[in-house]
């Protein structure tokens, strides 16, 4: 399994594709600490205005912080909104 | 932002979800591809925003997640058709305003005629009322075009006439013709207005009585309009008797003359003029009425001058009332006379600017000066300087005058 990730990560280089497409990882970008994009989810697991658990391919990604807001949500990517304190990778 | 519109359109309603599996409920909305944004949590309470066509489908969601689904806003159009149809006389007063609007600008409320100046307004407000243009006539009935071709006849000192609408005012603006101004044909004589020594003699019409280098007085006849009786002399030194009657006209010609003014100033050496010390004494009536109410009266010290300083105030009147409510102040400002000495040539300039400042009211703005003479007189009292000023101009003398009896 190990080995075969890193053969198509291989690949990916080579053929110069996104890597996210290829070994379906999320893509997260911040906006400062005010904004954060996670796209390629697999949904939520648990959602406070201080604690934001979103549950990804392999692994879950813990968003602390204070005043959170889902303030988009859709099947590809979540737009949390809010002051954001912490982002952990939980695998 | 078209997102926006699109879901203001299609309306949107923000709920508010109850339960213990309020994310679960939230990744089966994503699953089934239903928009959610805004969502927070309070009080254990999430609560989320969603497009009305969205809520109708949620109902196996809630089922499947246990949750209680309660709307606590809604925004859009969807409601706002709905709120408008629970309350249809709105709707007919908005459309009633509107035609009523339509209807009462197609009116002329109001006719205003601008530019004219000799003409009478209500001659051509006449004319555009007998042509159908009046307040509370209908502005496509009235034909402007016509309107204007027949005051132009009518009037015929009107030069150029345009009649333009603006909203519901109708605007008939004249442009007048000008008149050459109609010469008195009364017979005159012209004679001396001032006294004088003729220089210059041209009758161009009427009998000269008078000759260059005459010496006039203020009312002598220089030129007469009455013509006598011609007699011509014939080859053989008789004289017939010509039949053309004894003739009155307007006399005319150019007679300028030299004028001589003189006109005199007096300048003080010594002056005063009062300097206010800064105190002040303050007295205030009021006046209801007929009656007089001192409030303050002035304390003032016997010995030191005052100027005094009158201030009225008025209630401006009050419901058209007889009565007059005014408070006079009356401020004594304390003076100190000053004396002040002038050198003597600031008192000669003094008298000799007053001097000609007369004489310029003397002498017409036409007049042709010659010469301008100043000298300074010997005065009897010893703190006065008198200066003479002497101007001599050539100007135009003759003053038409009617001849009367007629």
């Amino acid at each position: 399994m190990q080995y075969r990730k890193r053969g198509l990560q291989k690949l990916a280089g080579i053929l110069e594709i996104p890597q996210d497409i290829v070994l379906d990882l999320p893509r997260i970008t911040m906006l400062g600490n005010q904004q954060l994009l996670i796209e390629n989810h697999k949904g939520i697991i648990e959602y406070t205005p201080s604690l934001v658990r979103i549950k990804l391919s392999r692994g879950e990604l813990i968003v602390n912080g204070n005043h959170l807001m889902l303030s988009n949500l859709q099947v590809e990517q979540i737009l949390i909104e809010g002051t954001v304190r912490e982002v952990t990778y939980d695998t | 932002m078209t997102l926006n519109i699109a879901n203001y359109i299609n309306g949107m309603v923000r709920i508010r979800i109850k339960g213990i599996m309020t994310e679960r409920f939230v990744n089966l909305c994503m699953a089934q591809r239903i928009l959610l944004w805004d969502i927070v949590k309070h009080d254990n309470d999430l609560y989320a925003s969603m497009r009305l066509n969205d809520f109708f489908r949620i109902r196996p969601i809630t089922r499947v997640s246990q949750v209680k689904i309660r709307v606590v806003a809604y925004r859009g159009l969807p409601f706002l058709i709905k709120r408008v149809k629970q309350r249809k006389m709105m709707l007919f007063g908005a459309v009633a305003s509107l035609i009523l609007l339509n209807i009462m600008t197609s009116y002329i409320w109001f006719v205003d005629i601008i530019g004219t100046k000799q003409l009478s307004d209500t001659m051509i407000r006449e004319i555009a009322v007998q042509n159908g243009l009046r307040p509370g006539s209908e502005k496509n009935t009235v034909n402007a075009k016509q309107i204007e071709k027949k005051i132009l006849l009518a009037i015929p000192e009107v030069a150029w006439v345009g009649v333009s609408f603006s909203g519901t005012r109708a605007e008939i603006e004249i442009v007048e013709k000008t008149m050459p101004r109609e010469e008195d044909k009364a017979p005159t004589d012209i004679v001396a207005g001032k006294d004088g020594v003729i220089i210059e003699f041209i009758a161009l019409a009427g009998k000269p009585m008078v000759k260059k280098g005459d010496t006039v007085k203020k009312g002598d006849l220089l030129i007469t309009g009455i013509i006598p009786e011609q007699t011509v002399v014939d080859e053989a030194g008789q004289s017939i008797k010509n039949n053309v009657p004894p003739q009155l006209i307007k006399a005319n010609g150019i007679v300028k003359a030299r004028v001589w003014y003189e006109t005199y100033g007096e300048a003080e050496m010594t002056v005063f003029h009062h300097e206010r010390t800064g105190n002040r004494e303050m007295a205030i009536n009021i006046k209801i009425g007929s009656n007089q109410i001192p409030l303050k009266s002035a304390k003032l010290d016997p010995e030191a001058e005052f100027e005094n300083e009158v201030i009225h105030k008025k209630i401006p009147v009050w419901r058209n009332s007889g009565l007059t409510v005014e408070s006079e102040i009356n401020i004594y400002h304390e003076v100190k006379t000053l004396w002040a000495a002038k050198t003597t040539e600031e008192a000669r300039d003094e008298a000799r600017t007053k001097a000609l400042l007369a004489v310029q009211n003397l002498v017409p703005e036409t007049a042709q000066i010659l010469s301008r003479t100043s000298e300074v007189l010997d005065a009897a009292e010893p703190n006065l300087v008198r200066v003479k000023v002497s101007i001599e101009s050539i100007e135009e003398i003759g003053r038409s005058v009617a001849i009367l009896g007629q």
